[in-house]
């Protein structure tokens, strides 16, 4: 396990490296090629703060995701296909058109973080409301919903978008597709870093209750389970985890769902391992999107993170709800 | 034990007063929503009662009360130790509580086996296992199983009867639910049969499961011909 643990830590530091040296350089003929190289003092601020944001929202997304299926008791739940990213994209597109409407600051309105809080509070809330509905034991119908709640939201937030002025609406487009700011301020950072620590010792503490939560609820109240508590802690870790990262960086859809199954695939489905190897397998996922995007946008930062975890977690969403379907033990991948 | 408890529209149990004694094995008889699982998850401290009270001081920690569900999920793979190590999630691990409760249900040789590859009836007893781990000691503690032999084939049910004698030989009292009479008269020394959420007859088991009180029960008289569980006996 000590093993499986020290790989994951060397692909994280092997990915932060390589996203250190790739990137565009001018050949001989002066064209823009991509490179390899060590990075000079001047490369290196800027990549080394584009990697510390991609890693803060990849932990924020895994954990998201994690606490999402555990409150939900759904192995299809992550903050993208439940709607939770997209209504916390809706929030925030909420505040940027109040804000340009009034011609106020951001701040006026609580700033990009609060919008976003209440867009995933609301989307989750209904969610939470459906899933009550649907005694929580179809996990397929209960994604489907997630995913139509998430596109109500994203149209709403489209809508919203025509408010907004021309000169920010092009930023805002990229933004809900999903990307990795090139040059995030220390103190955004500061604060991500510090939600993404918080949170996830927050859910690392409850890993004994989250082991007991995979049971049935009775079985898990006898066994001393206080489940109203234990689920109102989840879903604000949940809901607070997914905002942080939406607000930064966009609503970047899959993390929190490939994340979680690959460490229990690598590691355990015991929450005690789960939670660490959550956190290093969501960095993983979103470096590596990144360097992938770096290497095919050649560091222009024009194409958003979202579309490389769109192109390989849908696959995997649609591969998980076809194991559903079929009756398979979703949580044995 | 006395209460009552209301679903939507009509009261689930009603006028309930029961009290189980330790060391002892209480079968739960009656047809289907007579109230046998509510009953349960009231004694497991999961369902409050609407009126009444169910007077569980003595065993109102988790340590000395376990509850076994009817067609409980596990919605992770977890091997059968892990699964049964969940008994002790919220105390200190104790790798010897898991081990006796493995050795109980007869799995100790199965342990690094995924849950979900396991038979019906060993997923069973894994549960039962579980909940075994979660008592610290057997003396004065109660074990309550919502239908534990259901889908089961003799030789399984045959195990799980043995690791609750092993149970309740120790003191603990175990409160379980079932459908078949002639069982509940195999493995119960003490009875309750219910009709209609209500309590019609409670005592020893040869008591209240003969056939004239089970025609009473079930309103039947199909039910003198299951009234026999003697296929049990080679296995035990």
């Amino acid at each position: 396990m000590t093993l499986r643990f020290c790989i994951l830590v060397f692909v994280v530091l092997l990915l932060a490296f390589l996203r250190l040296c790739v990137g565009p350089q001018a050949d001989s003929d002066g064209n823009i090629v991509l490179g390899l190289a060590l990075p000079t003092a001047q490369t290196l601020q800027f990549r080394a703060l584009s990697i510390a944001g991609a890693g803060a929202v990849g932990l924020l997304l895994a954990l998201s995701g994690l606490a999402l299926q555990a409150l939900l008791r759904n192995p299809l739940a992550s903050p993208f296909t439940l709607g939770v990213s997209s209504g916390a994209s809706f929030g925030v597109a909420c505040v940027l058109a109040l804000a340009a409407t009034t011609g106020l600051s951001t701040r006026a309105f609580g700033g990009e973080f609060t919008g976003a809080l209440v867009g995933a509070a609301l989307a989750l809330g209904l969610v939470w409301i459906l899933a009550k509905r649907a005694s929580g034991r179809d996990a397929v119908a209960l994604a489907l919903a997630g995913v139509v709640l998430g596109g109500v939201m994203s149209s709403g937030a489209m809508l919203l978008e025509q408010i907004v002025p021309r000169g920010l609406r092009g930023d805002l487009l990229a933004w809900m597709a999903g990307r990795i700011p090139e040059l995030p301020e220390f103190s955004t950072l500061l604060a991500l870093w510090s939600i993404a620590i918080v949170g996830m010792l927050l859910v690392w503490r409850m890993a004994h209750v989250l082991d007991l939560l995979m049971l049935d609820d009775d079985e898990a109240s006898a066994a001393g389970v206080r489940l109203v508590r234990t689920r109102v802690a989840l879903f604000l870790i949940g809901g607070v985890l997914a905002a942080a990262a939406v607000s930064f960086a966009g609503p970047i859809g899959f993390v929190g769902l490939v994340a979680p199954h690959a460490a229990r695939l690598f590691i355990s489905h015991r929450h005690a391992l789960l939670v660490p190897a959550t956190a290093l397998c969501g960095v993983i996922v979103l470096l590596g999107a990144d360097l992938f995007r770096q290497a095919l946008d050649l560091g222009t930062g024009r194409l958003p993170v979202g579309i490389i975890t769109a192109l390989v977690g849908g696959p995997f969403f649609l591969w998980m709800l076809s194991r559903s379907r079929r009756g398979g033990s979703e949580w044995n991948l | 034990m006395r209460f009552s408890t209301r679903t939507e529209c009509a009261a689930a149990l009603t006028g309930v007063d029961a009290a189980f004694a330790k060391g002892r094995t209480t079968a739960i008889v009656g047809a289907n929503a007579s109230g046998k699982s509510t009953m349960l998850r009231l004694a497991a401290g999961v369902l409050v009662p609407s009126e009444g009270v169910v007077d569980s001081t003595r065993v109102e920690r988790a340590s000395k009360r376990a509850f076994v569900p009817q067609r409980a999920s596990l919605a992770a793979d977890f091997s059968v130790r892990e699964t049964i190590a969940l008994g002790t999630a919220l105390k200190t691990a104790s790798a010897a509580r898991v081990d006796a409760a493995l050795e109980a249900v007869g799995l100790a040789a199965r342990c690094a086996v995924r849950f979900h590859s396991l038979s019906g009836g060993e997923q069973q007893r894994v549960r039962v296992g579980r909940a075994l781990a979660q008592i610290e000691c057997a003396q004065g503690s109660v074990l309550l199983l919502d239908e534990p032999f259901s889908s089961l084939d003799p030789a399984e049910v045959a195990r799980l009867v043995i690791a609750l004698r092993g149970f309740t030989s120790e003191g603990g009292s175990v409160i379980l639910s079932l459908h078949d009479a002639g069982l509940a008269r195999e493995v119960a020394s003490d009875a309750i049969a219910l009709r209609g959420g209500r309590a019609i007859a409670m005592g020893s088991a040869d008591e209240v499961l003969s056939p004239t009180m089970l025609r009473e029960v079930y309103a039947h008289e199909m039910l003198e011909a299951n009234s026999d569980a003697r296929w049990l006996r080679p296995h035990l």
